[in-house]
């Protein structure tokens, strides 16, 4: 492994969620983008037997990289040789099943116990902003067994509550709360991952475990609208590696649609990684 | 393990409180059996004949796939030069199709599973031209299985606790086997399906190759089925892979050829998309330009195939095929 000169904060957030895939575990993601880049990742540098599913139900494909623009989802290179070639219904029900260990996905906001906004920032109907709907997040993150969710390092994005619950976390932190909804047994939010920092829960309630060499706790928390739990012992992260960065901007998301530099960028100074 | 001696007490736990395409599957059944051509008559006909004779102002629209993958874009083109009126979409697994169809002036009602929120979506929101009903993807797919199976409703695992639940047609109901909650969620029967299939018979029954979102439930579902096809195949070519048929004629009602049926998107297995066609649409949408990009690429043209003569030219379109290489898995 080399170390990187230079990234984007995006591309951190990507390679931490790659360095949480599992070889023999079956990941669910959500849409194109930041979701399937980091299993892809993960699965070609680390682990070689993990198992994705995508949106519209290929299971286990072997893509051709790159993809066309936009092209993520039942375009041919996305879905070659895929051990099956599904529907949406197919991959909702497998999740219904339990066989998706863990699903992936990203969002617009998130609140103190995991619940998840994609469809309205500001009062429901009210003068607010739309935005797109959970399209598949939704099952994902009722139905998978451990949830993985990417989002910005950002105040607006980490909230006490969520404006609308597009897809659920523990919902209102009660135990037992999903079941009440109707929810399977046993899943749930597990990690959130930003360019900054990594969440667990405890007790369904958001708590900071880790953190980039480059950023404070107390940056972090500054950054949270609602402050979050925090480990008695907060880890340090590993940063990207250039064969990460390699890969990344030559297979899979080679025209930084997905990684571009709007969060900023990281360098190394000779000594230390430090925010440019 | 036994049944429990005493009955259950059914009760509804919670209910969303949106409008929902009414629920009727006996009427849909009067439909089917009044409606349908049972005999093996050819359906061909061009996509004005069949918006015109299968498209009505005020209908629920569904579209399988979208804009930018095997998307029914020569009839939902065909759609907007004919001006269609109040149609309520099933907008799931969509980028552009809502917001194409909103600012053109056909589309006044839509249930979310996903659609790209964009200016022409923000406006018609703000000036009360567009009602929205919360679902998801998956949810707006069940919701077109239980449809395509003939039942009211289906249970699901997912969507509750959700604020998407309380803002649409789902209710929690105690489950009268296990006892514990369950979410239920309305049947959907479209009044009209526009789906693009690789191949078809003049009969209606088709083939689809690759992925896709729903395309079987919406066909099965909808009183009204339109399959565009890239080929028009021989019945005697069905008949030799019958195992290949997606969807049997007689839930079709009008079969249309439409070669590059779905730019610019792509065909998996027959085309590439057009990267320049997809970022024009996309960037139209997304600056609020819809209604130079419509008279640009619909309006002035009486036919798809004259625009794609006129617009696009054969050597784009040779091009887009020649870059489609993943072929493996797409003939019968």
């Amino acid at each position: 492994m080399t170390r990187a000169e230079a990234f984007s904060e995006r591309e951190v957030a990507m390679c931490t969620v790659a360095h949480l895939i599992e070889d023999g575990r079956t990941y669910w993601a959500a849409g194109g983008g930041t979701p399937l880049y980091a299993v892809l990742l993960g699965q070609k540098l680390y682990a070689p037997d993990a198992q994705y599913v995508t949106e519209d139900g290929v299971i286990s494909p072997e893509p051709l990289l790159p993809f066309e623009p936009m092209m993520t989802m039942v375009a041919s290179r996305a879905v070659h040789h895929a051990l099956q070639w599904g529907t949406m219904n197919s991959a909702g029900v497998h999740a219904q099943l339990g066989h998706m260990d863990y699903g992936v996905l990203n969002t617009l906001q998130v609140d103190q116990h995991g619940n998840i906004n994609s469809t309205f920032l500001g009062e429901y109907g009210g003068s607010g902003r739309r935005f797109g709907g959970p399209g598949g997040a939704d099952t994902i993150a009722a139905c998978c067994w451990r949830t993985i969710l990417i989002t910005d390092q950002d105040r607006r994005k980490f909230v006490k509550q969520v404006d609308f619950i597009s897809s659920p976390g523990f919902l209102d932190g009660t135990p037992g709360a999903r079941e009440r909804a109707g929810l399977p047994r046993d899943t749930g939010p597990w990690r959130v991952v930003t360019p900054w920092a990594m969440y667990d829960y405890s007790e369904r309630r958001l708590r900071l475990m880790a953190r980039v060499p480059w950023v404070s706790v107390e940056e972090i928390l500054a950054e949270c609208e609602w402050k979050p739990l925090v480990a008695s012992e907060v880890q340090v992260l590993e940063p990207p590696t250039e064969e990460e960065l390699q890969l990344l901007r030559t297979e899979l998301d080679v025209r930084g649609q997905t990684t571009d530099a709007a969060g900023g960028w990281i360098t190394w100074d000779g000594e230390q990684y430090v925010r440019a | 393990m036994t049944a429990p001696s005493a009955p259950r007490k059914l009760s509804i736990l919670r209910e969303g409180t949106s409008q929902y395409l009414a629920v009727d599957p006996d009427g849909f059944r009067a439909h089917i059996r009044d409606n349908k051509q049972r005999a093996l008559k050819s359906r061909l006909m061009t996509a004005k004949e069949a918006v015109e004779r299968f498209v009505s102002d005020g209908d629920y629209l569904t579209y399988e796939c979208n804009y930018l993958m095997r998307g029914p874009n020569e009839v939902v083109h065909e759609i907007i030069r004919q001006g269609k009126k109040r149609l309520w979409a099933a907008g799931k697994f969509t980028y552009v199709d809502v917001a194409l169809l909103v600012d053109a002036g056909c589309v006044s009602r839509a249930d979310c599973g996903f659609f790209l929120s964009a200016p022409p979506i923000d406006r018609a929101l703000k000036e009360g031209r567009l009602e929205v009903f919360e679902y998801s993807n998956v949810i707006m797919t069940l919701r077109l299985q239980a449809g395509a199976m003939g039942v009211p409703f289906l249970p699901v695992r997912s969507f509750g606790g959700t604020d998407g639940f309380d803002h649409s047609g789902a209710k929690l109901i105690t489950d009268p086997y296990t006892g514990d909650p369950i979410t239920i969620v309305p049947a959907l029967n479209p009044d009209v399906a526009v789906i693009h299939a690789h191949q078809a018979d003049v009969y209606g029954n088709a083939r689809i190759f690759g992925t896709g979102v729903s395309d079987v439930e919406s066909a099965l579902a909808s009183k009204k089925v339109i399959i565009s096809a890239e080929e028009i195949v021989e019945t005697a070519e069905i008949r030799r892979n019958p195992g290949a048929t997606s969807i049997p004629y007689y839930a079709v009602d009008a079969v249309v050829h439409s070669t590059y049926g779905s730019y610019p998107g792509t065909c998996p297995g027959y085309y590439g998309s057009d990267p320049e066609g997809v970022f024009e649409v996309f960037r139209a949408i997304m600056s609020d330009q819809v209604q130079p990009y419509l008279d640009k690429w619909v309006r002035p043209f009486e036919t798809f195939e004259q625009m794609l003569d006129e617009r696009v030219g054969k050597p784009k379109l040779e091009a887009m095929r020649a870059r489609e290489t993943a072929r493996e898995g797409y003939s019968a």
